[in-house]
């Protein structure tokens, strides 16, 4: 092969190559970055020019932010309300998804259309009052009030409602005349066929919770009570933001269960957040 | 979109419903509201509930500090917004914010997938790499930006001081700090709308691009020809849920400016956050978060009926 057709051959190659490698240190350099500095000394993340390695690796930052603030007990706290509004999420998801798409009862689609019109009502709108009444029932400063509100899913009960339509009925037809019940045939037989389904929307909702910030923010006011996010966003403005050794060992511990589940569940997540929009 | 998904599922349903019902089915009817109960209750008591609240309040004088609401003022509070210079400027910010935000996100999240489009080696790497802004959590994303950025040891300022600019307070003075929480939710949204493009043009069959080859068309020209058009529903579907997420940005501005300098971040959700909670006027706040969700509520209207006169033109 001449010389120039070969480079014209690999030309474009090199050109697309060359745009993401550009695109990867764009989206994925600011990680690099946080992850180099939060084991450096908090001056040597202020210097000037800035050092790409730590001169010496340090975990000061780490040891530090465990002790100007309750850190673990922030993770604790996410922890907590992340496991259970994710579980909450998935079993009253499954219910619903489940009766919406297999049982008959009156009103069933009128209220199905009732839940999907409130998917266009952001949480965001209704806020004020929320956080008013969550105030009267007690349940600021508490565990109940960061994850009840957080259960329901309009997504989750639409994707699991889709997924036992697309479902064949014989299976679960077999067990209703070998006598098994509503509750039987769900829990025994519909819900471990639908594991799959039940395996990506956990991984969704793990992320959604705990990735939430806003509402976490307007229920907890008390340290006691506080997430990573909160704890996190509650630490840079009692630092002024100067201290950047601290405050991005802090960003690697919020980031990093959630790097963890992508990098284990990639797939999953990626079929669940374009397939459930589809 | 969902199309596909919604229709042949409720046409299955009305069909089934024209059947007559078995005993046992009507005794399980009963378990069917049970099933749909947590949901339902829980919704209508944390979702629904303060909804009419919101519509409620933003006729009163409410306080929620106090919880008192002592007289209907009429549309006095939307009447105040509209000549409140705050409110008009949390406007205008997030208007400037959806404008740019909302194409530039899909034009690069489109590049991406376009470049991403044919196997090769590395491409689920490039792809996952590209894609993880999006799910790391904001708060400790927007703090690695606040140190990128900053003149104190950013990275940023030292690779303008590098070609000789003067450190720049991106996050404290005007028009920086918008354009910095611009840039940061573009960088945050482009994987997103990468990942559900790739899906896209994973749907057009191969052979379009191959005939349009062998017409003589470039990459270029096959990408602005054939797939550029063919996934119009999934740029209409992004640009829906992208505004509609864009009306509701609060995360990246209280992290990255708290909404300064001088207002010049604050979006109106920070302005429904600072009258219900900072100023205690809840009736300005009910009234702006009307006007927010009638913002969304009326540009998903619009987008989806512009979408559908197209779809029924290319049938046509």
């Amino acid at each position: 092969m001449s010389r120039p057709l070969r480079l014209r051959r690999l030309a474009p190659h090199a050109a697309r190559h060359a745009i993401l490698l550009v695109g990867v240190v764009i989206f994925f350099g600011p990680f690099l970055w946080m992850l180099l500095t939060s084991f450096k000394s908090s001056s040597e993340a202020l210097s000037f020019p800035p050092t790409f390695l730590p001169h010496a690796w340090r975990f000061d930052s780490y040891r530090r932010i465990f002790t100007v603030a309750p850190f673990g007990l922030y993770y604790l706290n996410s922890t907590i309300v992340t496991v259970l509004a994710t579980f909450g999420q998935i079993v009253t998801s499954l219910a619903a998804g489940y009766a919406f798409a297999r049982m008959r009862f009156r009103g069933r689609t009128v209220i199905f259309v009732v839940l999907l019109a409130a998917l266009m009502v952001p949480f965001e709108v209704v806020f004020t009052p929320l956080v008013t009444l969550l105030s009267q029932l007690g349940w600021l400063n508490s565990y109940q009030g960061l994850i009840i509100p957080n259960v329901p899913s309009i997504l989750g009960a639409f994707l699991f409602r889709q997924f036992f339509l697309s479902f064949p009925t014989e299976i679960e037809d077999a067990s209703r005349i070998d006598g098994a019940g509503v509750w039987r045939r769900l829990w025994s037989v519909m819900a471990p066929m639908a594991r799959p389904m039940i395996g990506s929307f956990a991984i969704l909702s793990f992320v959604y919770n705990w990735n939430n910030f806003f509402f976490q923010f307007l229920v907890t006011t008390k340290s006691r009570y506080y997430t990573v996010q909160v704890g996190l966003a509650q630490l840079q403005g009692e630092n002024n933001t100067t201290d950047f050794g601290l405050l991005m060992a802090g960003s690697t511990l919020a980031i990093i269960p959630v790097m963890i589940v992508f990098l284990v569940f990639q797939r999953q997540l990626v079929s669940a957040m374009s397939g459930g929009l589809r | 979109m969902s199309e596909e998904a919604v229709l042949p599922a409720s046409r299955r349903m009305g069909r089934r419903a024209a059947a007559p019902m078995t005993v046992s089915q009507r005794r399980e009817g009963s378990a069917g509201y049970l099933l749909i109960a947590p949901t339902t209750v829980l919704l209508v008591l944390f979702y629904l509930y303060p909804l009419a609240q919101t519509v409620y309040y933003s006729f009163t004088n409410w306080n929620p500090a106090t919880g008192r609401s002592d007289a209907l003022v009429g549309l006095s509070n939307y009447t105040h917004l509209v000549r409140d210079p705050e409110f008009l400027r949390a406007s205008a910010n997030t208007a400037i914010y959806v404008a740019v935000v909302v194409p530039c996100t899909l034009a690069v999240g489109l590049f991406f997938a376009a470049l991403l489009a044919t196997p090769f080696r590395g491409r689920a790497v490039y792809r996952a790499l590209i894609f993880v802004p999006h799910i790391a959590p904001t708060v400790g994303t927007a703090l690695v930006f606040s140190y990128l950025l900053s003149p104190l040891g950013g990275v940023v300022n030292y690779a303008l001081s590098a070609v000789g600019v003067a450190p720049i307070g991106f996050l404290t003075t005007q028009p920086w700090a918008l354009v910095s929480v611009i840039v940061f939710s573009i960088w945050q949204g482009v994987g997103y709308s990468m990942i559900i493009y790739s899906a896209a043009l994973a749907n057009i069959p191969p052979s379009y691009h191959e005939a349009a080859r062998l017409d003589g068309a470039g990459p270029v020209r096959r990408f602005f020809s054939i797939s550029f058009p063919l996934v119009a529903p999934t740029t209409g579907f992004l640009a829906i849920t992208g505004v509609i997420s864009s009306l509701q940005v609060f995360t990246q501005v209280y992290v990255l400016t708290g909404g300064g300098p001088l207002h010049s971040t604050q979006t109106l959700l920070y302005y429904v956050y600072e009258q219900g909670f900072v100023y205690f006027r809840g009736g300005s706040a009910s009234a702006a978060a009307v006007l927010l969700l009638l913002c969304g509520i009326v540009v998903s209207v619009l987008q989806l009926r512009v979408l559908a006169r197209r779809n029924t033109a290319e049938l046509g």
